[in-house]
């Protein structure tokens, strides 16, 4: 993939320190894209939005399809080519949740200030699975399927229960300690110094290593159908959002999902235990009762005690 | 080094303050050198682009912007002229323009990038956005910021309007320092140059931007453009690191170390080293304590940790020169580039150490009280009575007649009439538009409840019944404030969160809460305070209502300072008490016709009074909760 000069300025997904959650959480989406997206939250400065744009950039070589939280519900749903109209050629323009399901995702930054109304023609979309437009002499309906990708601050406010319920995982971003942080710090500035260089190898290998991940991240997409699904796995699983009071059951299932696409990024034939064990609290952390506002989203050593005898230590 | 001659020290005495552009006390000459600084390091580096200057006096913001646009520009001619925000601007003006033209055919409607990003994909000097005072930014204003500020690309996609830009505005934001504490941190967190200029003083009777544009050496009005990022030193990453402390967020120490950078550049050097760190620090007002032990520029570190700034054992780390009075006060005739600057560049003497709580980062002094969400809209109530009150914040596709916004409508319409090829201007049912407004006036209960006055078995939803009975047929919103939880995140402090209504099940949480050990009454109070002020002012003179409903015993044992600081310090005696009372009295002066109280004594003893001694303070009544909190009486 080449850098244009004038393209956006993003640091490398493979330079993007520590946060091995979130990348993890992002390529188990990328490799089974019916987990049906990632919720990231945390504190203000911990690159949650660029590891996503580093991370669309890397699979996709373009920017994720954006949703900015002062969209206008014409542009979300589509309306008409404004300046075609007004020559009097009537032209549909696609709206964003057309466009979303072409690329197959749907990013939102800062996803807890997206005004109400727009919360509400997602969710619609998002459980119907149908974007049905009746305005503006537009009239029509269609078959949409996206994952939805996005970051937050909880500081901000929280997230409604029934949009935090439709993303497939949910992760938190981790405070860095000191030894990261200036790992991070010493990469951020050694990029912006190599994007004035005319021919950097600094970038260069940066662009070599994305291009491996995303070889790898191919050939696991290629495999995952392969990877069994034993009962037992599908067994725990249950047993596990049981005992953690998960609400509903699109938490097992998207654990299930979640599990065979890292067994797949792992190279293994069957999910096994330790695969479960590691995506459950991205599947299910946010669907516990106390997080039906969105302000809490922790996995601490309780919960990890629940399903000690389970998985074992 | 320097060739500039050398400046007088800051003035030690606090200012009196005269009249802009001529005050009493002559002006500490480095505050207005800093300054300039400040602003060509944002005018060169786009991630350094959001100035954020503390307490300047409101008759200097017109010079300050007049010199930032001057240094944007490169010259000392006018710049273009800035885009202003404020408390009333709107989506719709800042990120879309709309141009209507008449032509042969009629009138023709175009929807273009507005003011906000218009310049975004332009050559010349990047526009500047003034925000004169943040704390009063508007929520659109506030949203902007945080969409752009820093980012590295925005996504526009408004009425037809789609676009991805990469933004170069740089903003310059004024704010009080005491308002900082109220504003959201991720707003604040985006402006990586911070500066508190209470001090700045404009002497001599030349007009105030001749005389800031004095105070500057002539390079740097137009070194902004031709900077490039040098590499920056291990040492300069370990010093800045080690000035902002350990727990500092990784944008204040990635700000730093570009600040350092800029330095650098700007003096020449190859690279950035530990002295372009410090003198970074000293620029924005950060504590540069002595280096343990002179050592060559960018040796080897010493092995382990950064340790944090100097300070006793057992002690809390320095930081940010603000909390306390810094031990090691730079003195006032070093210079700010102590690493040997170029000609014109960084020769200032070294800032007058910040006072107590003026530093940079003013909002991790205190508690005080923060708004709720601010970074989001007023909600829309989709029940309830509709009203055509309040300001007018935007449009929205009509569902009646009512409140029908006449432009906007028109404008849709003349997009679609040469489609419609009618003969005459037609007006369709799809083209009708209705205004939205801000909230309306609305209703609120406010709940205080001490959770250490609970009996263990206590039950306080039967007491609060009737008042939460109104909140519901009213569809008021509900503030919970509370105090003396069990689970608290900060015992010291009083925890509050907003509820659209009493049918949020983080309300009946609260109700049946454990109590803890300290009672930060007085915080709790002066909380309820705050939401209520903020309440009646947002809603003007409105006919908004309000119940605050008090349950407590009085017995608070959290002084108010200690709740701010977070720090308990001596003894208590019955500061908490005093405070609690004193702080009621502040709600006892407010609208008694929009606001009733209603204070619930859970008739302890003892010190039974108390709750009656703080009813009379609130102008409250007083509800006998005892019946109703005992199991003894469950069953009555």
């Amino acid at each position: 993939m080449s850098r244009p000069a004038s393209g956006p300025r993003i640091l490398p997904y493979s330079r993007v320190v520590a946060q091995d959650e979130l990348k993890l959480a992002l390529e188990l989406n990328h490799v089974v894209p019916r987990i049906g997206g990632v919720l990231m939250a945390g504190p203000r400065g911990t690159a949650k939005s660029t590891l996503v744009r580093a991370f669309a950039l890397m699979a996709h070589g373009e920017l994720p399809v954006t949703l900015p939280i002062n969209a206008t519900d014409d542009r979300v749903v589509g309306g008409w080519d404004l300046d075609a109209l007004i020559r009097g050629e009537p032209r549909p323009q696609p709206g964003l949740l057309e466009d979303a399901a072409d690329k197959g995702l749907l990013y939102v930054d800062e996803v807890n200030l997206l005004d109400d109304h727009l919360v509400d023609i997602i969710l619609d979309v998002a459980a119907t699975g149908v974007l049905s437009v009746q305005r503006e002499g537009l009239a029509g309906a269609k078959y949409l399927s996206f994952g939805l990708v996005g970051t937050m601050n909880p500081e901000e406010g929280g997230l409604r229960p029934q949009l935090l319920d439709r993303f497939g995982l949910m992760v938190t971003a981790e405070t860095l300690d000191a030894t990261a942080r200036r790992l991070l710090l010493r990469t951020v500035l050694d990029f912006e110094h190599e994007l004035a260089s005319e021919d950097s190898a600094w970038l260069s290998a940066a662009e070599r290593d994305d291009t491996g991940t995303r070889d790898r991240l191919a050939a696991a997409r290629d495999r995952v159908r392969g990877v069994d699904v034993p009962d037992r796995m599908l067994e725990l699983c249950a047993q596990a959002a049981e005992r953690t009071d998960a609400v509903g059951q699109r938490g097992e299932i998207v654990a299930v999902l979640a599990a065979r696409a890292l067994a797949a990024l792992e190279g293994a034939d069957a999910v096994a235990p330790g695969h479960l064990r590691r995506v459950l609290p991205m599947a299910l952390r946010h669907r516990r009762p106390e997080a039906a506002h969105g302000d809490t989203f922790d996995w601490g050593p309780e919960d990890e005690a629940r399903l000690q005898d389970l998985f074992g230590a | 080094m320097t060739a500039t001659p050398p400046v007088p020290p800051a003035s030690p005495t606090p200012p009196h303050r005269g009249a802009a552009g001529s005050a009493d006390a002559p002006a500490p000459d480095g505050l207005i050198r800093r300054l300039g600084l400040a602003l060509v390091c944002a005018a060169a580096d786009p991630a350094l682009g959001g100035v954020l200057l503390l307490d300047l006096d409101p008759r200097l913001v017109e010079p300050v912007v007049r010199l930032f646009g001057a240094v944007l520009a490169g010259t000392t001619e006018p710049a273009r002229p800035p885009l202003v925000l404020g408390a009333a601007d709107r989506d719709e003006d800042l990120w879309t323009r709309t141009r209507i033209r008449g032509g042969e055919h009629g009138i023709t409607v175009r929807t273009e990038p507005g003011p906000l990003v218009e310049a975004d994909d332009a050559h010349g000097p990047p526009p500047l956005v003034v925000v004169p005072d943040l704390a009063r930014l508007g929520v659109a204003g506030m949203r902007a910021a945080v969409q752009l500020l820093g980012a590295e690309v925005a996504t526009v996609e408004r009425s037809g309007l789609r676009g991805t830009v990469r933004p170069r505005a740089r903003w310059l934001a004024t704010c009080r320092a005491a308002d900082a504490g109220r504003l959201s941190r991720h707003l604040l967190d985006r402006f990586a140059v911070r500066l508190s200029v209470a001090e700045l003083r404009l002497p001599g009777p030349a007009g105030p931007l001749e005389t800031l544009f004095a105070g500057l050496p002539d390079a740097w009005r137009t070194a902004a453009p031709g900077v490039r990022p040098v590499p920056v030193t291990d040492a300069a990453l370990t010093r800045a690191q080690q000035l902002l402390g350990p727990d500092t967020g990784v944008r204040r120490q990635l700000a730093l170390v570009r600040l350092a950078r800029t330095l650098a550049a700007l003096e020449g050097r190859p690279s950035a080293s530990a002295g372009h760190s410090e003198a970074a620090a000293r620029l924005i007002g950060v504590a540069v304590p002595d280096r343990a032990q002179d050592r060559p520029e960018d040796a080897p570190e010493p092995p382990g940790p950064a340790p944090g700034p100097a300070g006793p054992p057992g002690t809390l780390p320095e930081r940010h020169g603000a909390a306390r009075p810094d031990p090691h006060r730079v003195r006032d005739d070093r210079a700010l580039l102590d690493t040997g600057p170029a000609q014109g560049i960084g020769t200032a003497p070294g800032p007058a150490p910040a006072p107590a709580g003026s530093g940079p980062y003013p909002e991790d002094g205190t508690a005080g009280a923060r708004d709720a969400t601010p970074l989001s809209g007023p909600r829309r109530r989709t029940t309830g009575p509709v009203s055509a009150r309040g300001t007018v914040i935007g449009t929205r596709r009509a569902t009646d007649l009512r409140d029908i916004a006449h432009v906007r409508t028109v404008r849709e319409a003349a997009v679609h009439q040469r489609a419609r090829r009618t003969e005459r201007f037609t007006v369709s049912p799809a083209d009708l538009h209705s205004n939205v407004r801000a909230a309306p006036p609305e209703r609120v209960l406010v709940l205080l409840l001490d959770h250490t006055c609970r009996e263990p078995d206590g039950n306080w939803q039967e007491t609060l019944a009737p008042f939460l009975q109104w909140a519901y047929t009213s569809r008021a919103t509900v503030q919970v404030i509370e105090v003396g939880a069990a689970d608290a995140a900060d015992e010291l402090r009083a925890g509050s969160f907003a509820a659209r209504s009493v049918l949020d099940p983080r309300v009946p949480g609260a109700l049946h809460r454990g109590g803890g050990r300290a009672t930060p009454l007085a915080h709790g109070v002066e909380l309820a305070a705050h939401t209520l002020r903020r309440l009646f002012r947002r809603l003007g003179t409105g006919p908004a209502e309000a119940w605050l409903v008090v349950v407590t015993d009085g017995r608070g044992n959290v002084p108010l300072r200690v709740s701010h600081t977070g720090r308990p310090a001596g003894g208590v005696a019955a500061a908490g008490i005093e405070d609690a009372v004193e702080a009621a009295a502040r709600i006892g002066a407010m609208d008694r016709t929009r606001l009733h109280v209603a204070v619930v004594d859970p008739g302890r003893e003892p010190y039974g009074d108390l709750p009656h001694v703080l009813a009379d303070r609130l102008g409250a009544v007083v509800v006998d909760g005892r019946h109703r909190s005992g199991t003894e009486d469950a069953g009555d």
